[in-house]
């Protein structure tokens, strides 16, 4: 009964720090209500449509006006104009007035009347792959386009083998799964709100123990605005203060955020609810850890703004973790975001249930009781010792 | 009076452990990190599925191709269409491909079966080259029957050729022929995280006078000379956040072998004039907003958003134009594309010349609010 009197104060003076801080409110509330919207805004056109390029036509037949209206006609394309020379179109790449440049050779419509098999040049700039990506698809459909135009007329003109070939004998039919659309929002939204919910709960947590050595610090070895409880109750109590915050901000991004945007969204309440929880738990157990890296109120954001960059590679979203090494992959185990992000976006973009993504469920319970473990030891520690937190005394200068 | 003034700042880096920690084991350690996670290049051999509903010997031609294939692994041979959505959303593939029933029936009776194949896109880059090898592998199925059936009907190897493929684009990726997906995230993610390291160490040495209170010491150190207090304390950090910069660069062009077209000493002056530009926005930001947690929270904000309005990955000239122009408010933006003007596609200088002036102009920035600064480090405030 007493241990439940302690847990509650613990959780009633955590949330008093937590309201009277607007650093930390800053974390715990802006942070996770206004990025998503952000990074969304940034993303929102979703693909890359209409990239600038220039067509050099040295053939100048009907054929090679027939490609380049197809090659104009696609969703990534946008013929700006015709150059005399590869040396004017190098010129225009190199200011950036297009981003690929095609080549039609002289022959090309010979080659073509002549039944021969026609070659030409696209040349594409490598600065971004999106772009890249992007010409590769639309060079891919022309082709296919193209060939199958030509090799019917051939077959028509010549007469023969028409009775048995009419097209292709077998078609292909590519399915995209998830992000259906192949947006570039909708593919990084689901991931990075996962990793926005973990830093900025990490980023508030530190802070709030940053200051309290801060205080510590000014009034002699004590904080004054400490409760004291119990390694558990006190370890809890705080968890429960920031899962009370963090809970209905899950939902608004998990939920509220796709709608507004339309992204994937077709994931359960009652699949990523429970995934989200255990994620926050492990999140504020691993805080509440982390914090004896954090001396002083400011450095919280030294320490851990920088490690968003890192979390993000080993979460997998950009570099799949199936090509991590061994040992990059134990470390990626290791961040709560890894697998609440593999499992939530299964859950959101893929339809998974709990059940399919039970991996990622179970690993995350098993992190929240890495986590509760180290961070009960370092309070056990801190409290057993009051007296040691002199000796950190005075910052040095 | 400047070298004392370098000498106090160099003591005052040495004397806490943070400083080393953020200036020399983060930048390092991160980007070692990044260069080995990626050391393959391109993330080859995504791990997906085969459903086989046909079992002839045709379709088991497909699967042997399929496995040849380097950009996917078939890790399962699946039963049905169900087994492999669940394997699909479970995380273990990233997609699968579906021979029909009666494949090779319909496709020698000629009555155009259809292969299917699925990419998980939730995930891109795996998705996407599963989606490539899948094509690849569904068009030379395709072309393989019709040239059989053409050299068949008494057609020649050369005119089958020409009739399967009567004209081909060939794709030039310029300067990255491997589409090596390493280059990309490498060449922007580790100048834009030092460039953050910088942002953030900038605003906490100056922040951190004004919370305990040194900062009358220092501008007396300066003889009452805000910009000589502000070059000394600089300084030392520049030369360096500029030293780990080029021996990051150094181990990209010259260990890695990541393209550069053009003379490293353009790659080297870019690096340095970031780390500047980097100081003299940070700079900038503490004069106007003088509380060392606001300064850094702002910089933290933008330091991070850098990695994606700076249009690493998504082209800016397509983002909304309201968002877009924030993209030029940040000193990473000109630097990327320096990279790509000056490293990847090795033009003339040139071209870039804006670019340059531009990160000169961000050094400059601080002489707007010298008085500004001057007057808080008199009455240094501190507000948690």
């Amino acid at each position: 009964m007493n241990w439940l009197k302690n847990l509650f104060r613990v959780w009633r003076r955590e949330t008093h720090l937590v309201f009277t801080d607007i650093g930390v409110l800053l974390f715990f509330f802006a942070l996770p209500l206004a990025y998503p919207i952000v990074y969304t805004l940034i993303y929102n056109p979703e693909i890359v449509k209409k990239i600038d390029t220039v067509v050099v036509d040295n053939s100048r037949s009907a054929e090679s006006r027939e490609l380049v209206r197809e090659l104009g006609a696609t969703q990534g394309v946008n013929i700006v104009g015709y150059a005399a020379d590869m040396g004017e179109a190098r010129r225009a790449m190199m200011e950036k007035k297009c981003y690929g440049v095609l080549e039609i050779p002289s022959d090309y419509g010979r080659r073509i009347g002549r039944g021969e098999q026609a070659v030409t040049s696209f040349y594409c700039d490598m600065s971004l792959l999106l772009r890249f990506r992007q010409y590769l698809f639309a060079m891919t459909d022309v082709q296919m386009n193209e060939v199958t135009r030509i090799t019917s007329q051939r077959l028509a003109d010549g007469g023969l083998l028409t009775s048995s070939i009419g097209g292709l004998p077998v078609d292909s039919q590519p399915n995209f799964l998830g992000d259906v659309t192949q947006g570039f929002a909708s593919f990084v939204m689901p991931g990075i709100v996962v990793l926005i919910l973990q830093q900025s709960m990490l980023l508030g947590i530190t802070m709030i123990s940053g200051t309290s050595r801060d205080r510590r610090r000014r009034n002699g070895g004590t904080d004054p605005l400490d409760y004291d409880a119990g390694p558990t109750a006190t370890v809890l109590g705080k968890s429960l203060c920031y899962l009370m915050i963090y809970l209905p901000l899950s939902y608004y991004i998990l939920e509220i955020v796709p709608y507004m945007f339309s992204l994937p969204h077709v994931g359960r309440f009652m699949d990523f609810m429970p995934m989200i929880f255990v994620m926050l738990l492990a999140t504020s157990f691993l805080g509440q850890t982390l914090q004896i890296f954090v001396r002083e109120r400011e450095s919280s954001l030294l320490v851990i703004v920088f490690t968003s960059v890192v979390f993000l590679f080993l979460s997998g979203l950009t570099w799949p973790r199936y090509a991590f090494n061994k040992f990059w992959l134990m470390v990626s185990d290791l961040i709560p975001a890894t697998f609440g992000m593999e499992g939530l976006i299964r859950i959101n973009s893929n339809g998974a249930s709990l059940a399919d993504v039970s991996q990622y469920y179970w690993g995350l319970w098993a992190l929240t009781g890495l986590y509760f473990v180290t961070a009960l030891l370092l309070r056990y520690f801190v409290s057993r010792k009051p007296k040691s937190q002199t000796a950190e005394g005075t910052i040095t200068v | 009076m400047l070298l004392r003034l370098i000498k106090r700042e160099l003591r005052r880096l040495t004397s806490r452990k943070i400083y080393i920690f953020m200036m020399l084991i983060v930048p390092l350690g991160c980007s070692f990190f990044l260069l080995n996670l990626m050391n393959e290049g391109l993330p080859l051999k995504v791990p997906v599925g085969m459903v086989d509903l046909d079992h002839s010997s045709l379709s088991r031609k497909v699967g042997r191709s399929l496995s040849a294939s380097e950009l996917i692994d078939i890790s399962s041979d699946l039963e049905d269409f169900h087994s492999a959505m669940e394997k699909v959303r479970s995380g273990e593939i990233y997609g699968f491909f579906l021979i029909p029933r009666d494949f090779q029936k319909k496709a020698i009776g000629g009555s155009t079966p259809t292969l299917s194949f699925y990419s998980n896109m939730a995930i891109f880059v795996p998705g996407s080259l599963s989606y490539k090898g899948f094509k690849t592998i569904a068009v030379t199925t395709s072309g393989g029957i019709v040239k059989t059936t053409l050299v068949g009907a008494g057609a020649d190897e050369t005119t089958a050729g020409s009739l399967i493929q009567p004209m081909v684009i060939r794709t030039h990726p310029l300067n990255n022929p491997w589409t090596n997906y390493a280059i990309y995230l490498c060449q922007s993610f580790i100048p834009c995280l030092l460039a953050l390291i910088v942002l953030l160490v900038t605003v906490f040495s100056i922040c951190q006078e004004h919370k305990i209170g040194s900062s009358v010491e220092w501008l007396r150190e300066a003889g009452g000379n805000m910009a000589m207090a502000l070059l000394g304390k600089l300084l030392p950090q520049t030369l360096i956040f500029t030293a780990v910069g080029v021996a990051l660069q150094s181990v990209m062009f010259g260990y890695l072998h990541f393209p550069l077209n053009n003379h490293p000493l353009h790659m080297i002056l870019a690096m340095f004039l970031l780390v500047a530009a980097c100081q003299g926005f940070a700079v900038f930001i503490t004069e106007m907003l003088p509380n060392l947690r606001i300064a850094l929270s702002v910089m933290s904000l933008t330091g991070i958003l850098c990695f994606s309005i700076a249009g690493f990955s998504f082209p800016v000239e397509k983002m909304y134009g309201g968002v877009a122009i924030f993209s030029y408010l940040v000193p990473i933006r000109y630097y990327f594309l320096i990279y790509i003007d000056q490293a990847l596609n090795g033009i003339p200088i040139y071209y870039s010349r804006f670019y340059y002036i531009a990160l000169l102009i961000f050094m400059l920035l601080p002489a707007l609010g010298l008085r500004r600064l001057k007057k808080q480090c008199i009455n240094p405030v501190y507000v948690p």
